[in-house]
């Protein structure tokens, strides 16, 4: 596909990121990817500071502080569809603001000042989260020093994130805010074990660590806390004493898995809540690493009777959705597969796929996945987006709201797949959200009148 | 549950702002064939493109030089260089705008050195226009950027030096369709004028057939270059502000200027047209006076409305100024007038206008802050009594909290669709501004009038009906306990139909009765204290789901030792809790020797325990204490008359507050001859006394190695004597059968023994059975075949078993593949694979290699290649062994 279009809008630099026919396994050194952003290109990928972010600030009753001018505040408020049902503290966004006479004296003793008040001021602190941001390292401030005497003088956690936005990319972010919980964490290390276990790299949006929950208590499994949606402090250091961790979005949470189980000699599971096979197996696998032959009886039983339910439900949508084709842009390469092969199962093809953080891996099994023609892409730009999701005749995109006015000039439906929707995709719930999802925007009757 | 966080000094909580980059791009987007590139971390771009998208609901492009760990400490202009050119590449732009962030201005980087580098380097993109804006995220807030990008535009671009008989026209940030307003307007009057910025179309495009990702509206550089030759500069901004590029043109060009406020409600609407009129030196359209004539009307018509409005404003300065003005003309009292960026000029110019229609109304205080922050907001909202907001999307969360309504103008819009569209200027826009308000201002009333007035006026005798209702609810729990006392054996003695399984959760006890040895394992004897095994909590739930698989009549779950209960708090609490979650409606009942019972009878009652058992052996604490070898109370030792005084006190206690709490009691009486064989009745009076349920008077059976190993049991004839004196006094129990701590079955027919093997198998591993296959399987994911036999770190083993697919556990390995430069030289790490998956029948990978294919054949373990699910994997492999 060297088209004269394809020499247009594709940057040199890029080309090896791309994958046009198949060769993501690295013959010749395959798909490049893992890699910095390159420079000037349009990326629709996020910081350091954005990795940690995602990952520690649904923890409910944590204060989270900004230190830093205050874009990386603002921009960050509240916008995730993290839930709740304990405190909300996690809902503000707290920031140093600071200003141009901090640059030049240092912003430390306004962090300082800060945190006291907060001490002052705040019924029941119990746990304070202080995210370095871009500046903070260049004008000097000690941060991690700030912590540890903050943490001794009130005796609770004021544990520091290292996030400036250039140190990586988003996943070292995430490991940031892995290494945060487990500041959190290594003081309970030795608690005596039960049978129970925690649920990582989910993060409750629109209530799915909930719905998760539901299933596990229906097999008569404890959960002892999340990480990180809807979790308190109080939840999280109980986690030591799970006899295993699953991880649902293997891409932000791995990380911690490993050290948990180093640590706390906890074993990890992946798992995947997408879909009814990876919902299905995951459930039953979960029991089956408890050795509760009890639970996974029930496992088997609660899945085939909702996958039962699910029967008519899905024949009825197949009809209107078999034969169009997708285009994939998400953050993770976990996700874009398991979308891959949700859309298999509507009979919906996927001819373009690509993901901000995908590993190499990642990519070969997409590129096992789909046909030899899909374009695989990684940490793609709007000017790729566009020239492939048209080449290749994309009837629908899922990604994030950054894509969304982009697939719609383009003619093109959207599905929302990030951290701001407000509806479950996980789960047996969620398959009846996604489908409908894409129903809603691909046979809508706006497109008649788009030619 | 709403935490509540209080506004702080040190710390903006919430922020009613953005910085510098945010407001600077915008001003970008009004320019013709310009993109930005914004010279930072990635994320600054990204958080930026994903705000103004969802706001105006267009793709917003923003390059990032994405600076480095490198280029943070070596100096970023190797990745600008860069990324200017493949901006170019990609974009082919006129101008590029190139703004700084708090991260490019602290290292220090010389942006305009940098770009006369690049187009020295770079001969062939000399017909560029490469305009450096300083946007530090610190030097102000979105609103500051937004101005210092017009300034850096205007100062950069060089001028034309003939005189022109255009105009200027600089407005404040406004939304897409004010623009299109003011360009129309400025058409009616036949002015031809040069607008920066202009934001109609580029950010508010329409649907065509073609896409074209470089914003192509807006004002082109040829215009731009006339701005120095223009007759006459219109700012439309209400602050004087330092880098104002009115007074930047005047100085430089000698053009002069006219500063207006933005043309929002009647007088500054009036104030705009009679300049475009002087300018135009034609006459105000009949058409305009038409529409102002409209509007006033509509003022009158909703006045009174209106005068109910206390207004919450907040957003940028222009935009709060405005909307103020608007508000104070046609009768909403803005209560709180808000900004978070600097502008101490807001003060001075909203303060009067406020105060004017305050006198008018004769009423409450209002606050104006700028430098403010959603916290401070909401708190003098509450301070103020505002019943509406007014304000950018942001304000949300203090609407839905305070259940106000909340009309959206300014920026952000992304929790709405249309926020391009919305218009404030001119009558027109005014009109449907103060509609909207008033409109929700009704709304208000509409949907409250009823309660409210309901809620102050209506009054009626409602204790009656209460009391009515309350009645059934005592009857359904007095029958609820009816039926759980006859179908509980231990309460009935027709009950002996109906099963009972004790569950030994509680190993612990806290007084050494001097007849009882807690034993662990005996399944000869059957006495209370003794148990084959102590359970967890959760062990005891499977046992109880098992059990209660077997037996349908099992009705009551108890808790009977071997040690205390109470001693063992967490985990009968744990145990009942969760089965209570599986059986809305077994019952529960518990034993205890009553020390700790005070603390716990509460909890009980909430846990729905409805039958508790106490051992009372005395009521006087002499005899009481000649019972018990010792007891621990917190953290103490008693023995004697101190320990029988404790005891007893808190046995009574305790009783009083289950009986209080609705719970039934049973007493146990154990008899001692010579102790307390003559004090029993004493006893039964008391427990009879405080409403107890029921008492079962017992023999004391003698037990090796216990300190009344040695005395004599009381003879069955007197043990019959005693219970018919007491029948005198209360119901006797007969049918006592002694159970064990895990007793299982009806009172007669103890299934423990025999269901010991069946229990115990519950709790034990499943043993696989020796003719099955397993897999080691290569996965990352964990749900699908995705590793290289190479990379994987570990193996997830699973057994194949009569078509059934089982996850065993996993495996890790030391990696003998960790990049190809490392391949050969580790081959002999292939050991430690080949040791992780010994004894499987076959190893599942996405791709294994020649070589280790080959090695895997030499010990019989099948190599299989795929990328199924791995379940499906192991089947399919198992199918082909």
């Amino acid at each position: 596909m060297e088209t004269e279009n394809y020499n247009k809008n594709i940057l040199d630099a890029r080309k090896s990121s791309i994958v046009i026919t198949k060769g993501c396994d690295g013959k010749k050194g395959g798909i490049c990817c893992d890699s910095n952003s390159v420079s000037g290109s349009v990326s629709q990928r996020a910081c350091v500071y954005c990795g940690a972010r995602v990952v520690l600030n649904p923890i409910t009753d944590a204060y989270h502080i900004v230190h830093g001018p205050i874009g990386c505040s603002s921009y960050t408020w509240d916008i995730r569809g993290s839930l709740t049902s304990g405190e909300d503290i996690y809902r503000n966004s707290f920031s140093t603001d600071l200003q141009e006479t901090d640059i030049i004296f240092g912003g430390i003793k306004k962090l300082e000042a800060a945190v006291d008040e907060l001490m002052e001021k705040e019924e029941n602190v119990k746990l304070i989260f202080i995210y370095a941001t871009c500046i903070v390292g260049v004008i000097g401030d000690d941060v991690d020093a700030l912590c540890n005497m903050k943490s001794s003088q009130y005796n609770i956690p004021v544990i520091p994130v290292k996030s400036p936005g250039f140190s990586g990319n988003k996943s070292t972010g995430y490991r940031m805010a892995c290494d945060a919980i487990m500041k959190v964490l290594l003081p309970y290390r030795g608690k005596k074990k039960r049978k129970a276990i925690n649920i990582l790299g989910d993060f409750n949006l629109a209530g799915e660590m909930w719905i998760i929950k539901n299933y596990f208590k229906e097999m008569g499994i404890d959960v002892i806390s999340g990480f990180t949606g809807d979790t308190s402090y109080e939840q999280m250091i109980e986690a030591p004493r799970a006899s295993l961790n699953i991880v649902q979005c293997a891409g932000s949470s791995t990380y911690l898995a490993n050290r948990m189980e180093e640590e706390f000699d906890i074993p990890f599971l992946k798992v995947s809540f997408f879909g009814i096979e990876d919902t299905t197996a995951s459930l039953i696998r979960v029991a089956e690493a408890l050795k509760d032959e009890e639970a996974r009886k029930k496992a088997v039983l609660f899945c085939s009777k909702k996958e039962a339910e699910l029967t008519e439900f899905l024949s009825l949508y197949h009809k209107n959705l078999a034969g169009k084709k997708a285009a994939i842009y998400v953050g993770g390469g976990f996700k874009a597969i398991s979308l891959i092969r949700q859309f298999k199962a509507m009979g919906i093809e996927t001819v373009v796929v690509g993901t901000q953080t995908g590993k190499k891996e990642d990519y070969e099994i997409m590129e096992g996945l789909v046909e030899p023609d899909t374009i695989i892409l990684d940490d793609a730009n709007p000017a790729e987006l566009e020239t492939f999701m048209r080449e290749k005749g994309a009837d629908i995109l899922v990604g994030g709201v950054k894509e969304r006015p982009l697939a719609y000039k383009l003619g093109i439906a959207f599905c929302d797949h990030n951290h701001e929707r407000k509806f479950p995709l996980a789960g047996f719930e969620g398959i009846y959200n996604f489908t409908m999802e894409i129903n809603k925007s691909i046979n809508n009757p706006v497109w008649e009148f788009v030619s | 549950m709403k935490s509540k966080v209080e506004p702080l000094v040190n710390l903006n909580i919430n922020p009613c702002k953005m910085c510098m980059p945010m407001g600077s791009a915008t001003a970008f987007y009004g320019l013709k064939n310009t993109m930005t590139i914004l010279h930072g971390s990635q994320g600054c771009a990204t958080y930026i493109r994903r705000h103004m998208a969802t706001h105006y609901n267009e793709p917003v492009d923003i390059a990032s030089s994405s600076l480095t760990e490198e280029g943070t400490v070596y100096g970023g202009s190797g990745n600008l260089k860069k990324g200017l050119k493949n901006l170019i590449e990609l974009y082919h732009p006129d101008i590029i705008g190139v703004m700084t962030t708090c991260l490019a201005e602290t290292i220090g980087e010389d942006v305009p050195g940098i770009l006369n580098e690049f187009q020295e380097e770079n001969p062939q993109y000399k017909d560029i226009t490469l305009i450096p804006c300083s946007s530090p995220g610190y030097g102000g807030s979105q609103y500051d950027g937004y101005f210092s990008a017009l300034h850096a535009i205007v100062s950069s671009i060089e001028m034309e030096g003939t005189k022109n008989n255009l105009v200027n026209v600089l407005t404040a940030p406004i939304s897409p369709a004010d623009t299109r307003y003011i360009k129309a307007m400025l058409k009616l009057f036949g002015i031809e004028a040069i607008l920066l910025p202009d934001l109609s179309e580029n950010l508010d495009g329409e649907h065509d057939k073609e896409y074209n990702r470089l914003p192509h509206h807006g004002t082109h550089i040829s215009q731009l270059k006339k701005m120095g030759g223009a007759k006459l500069t219109l700012e439309l901004c209400s602050f004087e502000r330092k880098n104002s590029v009115a007074e930047y043109l005047q100085n430089t060009y000698g053009v002069p200027y006219v500063r207006l406020s933005l043309p929002v409600g009647l007088r500054d609407t009036d104030a705009f047209l009679k300049a475009l009129s002087d300018i135009s030196k034609l006459p105000i359209p009949e058409e305009l006076n038409k529409e102002r004539g409209r509007y006033l009307d509509s003022m009158i018509d909703s006045h009174k409305y209106n005068a109910s409005g206390r207004a919450a404003v907040f957003g940028e300065p222009d935009q709060v100024y405005s909307t103020v003005r608007l508000m104070c003309e046609c009768g909403i009292l803005p209560v709180v007038c808000a900004t978070g960026a600097a502008c101490p000029e807001l003060l001075k110019k909203v303060a009067p206008e406020i105060e004017k229609l305050r006198n008018l109304y004769l009423t409450e205080a209002y606050k104006i802050a700028d430098k403010a922050d959603f916290k401070d907001i909401e708190a003098m909202m509450i301070e103020c009594k505002a019943n509406v907001m007014v304000g950018n999307s942001d304000g949300r969360r203090i609407a839905e909290d305070l259940k106000l309504p909340l009309v959206r103008r300014g920026f952000p819009i992304h929790d709405h669709v249309g926020g391009q569209r919305l218009k404030m200027l001119g009558y027109e826009g005014s009109m449907e501004y103060m509609d909207e308000i008033s409109n929700y201002l009704i709304d208000t009333i509409e949907t409250s009038f009823r309660e409210t007035l309901y809620n102050s006026y209506y009054k009626d005798t409602l204790i009656d009906t209460k009391e009515m209702e309350v009645k059934p609810m005592i009857d359904s729990r007095e029958e609820e306990m009816k039926r759980k006392t006859l179908e509980h054996p231990c309460y009935n003695c027709k009950g002996h139909k109906f099963a009972r399984i004790h569950l030994p959760v509680a190993p612990a006890c806290n007084v050494q009765c001097k007849y009882c040895v807690r034993k662990f394992d005996c399944p000869n004897e059957s006495r209370p204290g003794v148990t084959s095994v102590i359970l967890t909590p959760e062990e005891g739930l499977s046992r109880y789901l098992a059990v209660k698989e077997k037996m349908p009549n099992l009705t009551v779950v108890g808790i009977a030792g071997p040690g205390e209960a109470l001693e063992n708090w967490e985990s009968v609490k744990s145990l009942f809790e969760q089965i209570r979650a599986h059986d809305p409606k077994v019952t529960f009942c518990l034993s205890t020797n009553g020390l700790k019972l005070p603390l716990y009878a509460e909890e009980l009652a909430r846990l729905s325990v409805s039958h508790v058992t106490v051992t009372l052996n005395a009521v006087d604490p002499h005899i009481s204490g000649q019972m018990y070898q010792y007891i621990r109370f917190m953290g103490k030792e008693y023995t004697g008359d101190a320990a029988g005084a404790i005891m007893v006190a808190n046995q009574l206690a305790g009783i009083r507050l289950l009986i209080a709490n609705g719970i039934l009691v049973k007493v146990n009486i154990v008899t001692v001859k010579g102790i307390n064989d003559s004090h029993v009745p004493e006893v039964v009076k008391v427990v009879k006394s405080l409403g107890c349920f029921i008492t079962n008077i017992m023999q004391m059976i003698p037990v090796e190695g216990s300190a009344f190993e040695q005395v004599e049991p009381i003879s069955n004839k007197r043990l019959t004597e005693i219970r018919k004196e007491c029948e005198e006094i209360m119901p006797q129990m007969y049918h006592c059968q002694h159970c064990r701590a895990d007793a299982v079955g009806t009172l007669t027919d103890d299934k423990s023994i025999e269901l010991k093997g069946f229990l115990q198998e519950e709790a034990k591993d499943s043993q696989p059975v020796k003719t099955h296959y397993r897999f080691a399987v290569a996965s990352k994911s964990g749900v699908i075949v995705d590793t290289h036999f190479g990379h994987a770190k570990e193996f997830y083993l699973y057994d194949y078993l009569n078509g059934e697919v089982r996850f065993a556990g996993k495996k890790k390995v030391e990696q003998y593949c960790i990049g190809e430069e490392h391949c050969e030289e580790k081959e002999d790490k292939m050991e430690s694979i080949m040791n992780a998956i010994k004894g499987c029948n076959g190893v599942i990978a996405m791709r294994i290699g020649m070589e280790p294919s080959k090695k895997l054949a030499e010990l019989g373990i099948k190599p299989v290649n795929t990328y199924d699910m791995i379940e499906d994997a192991v089947k399919k492999a198992a199918a082909a062994m």
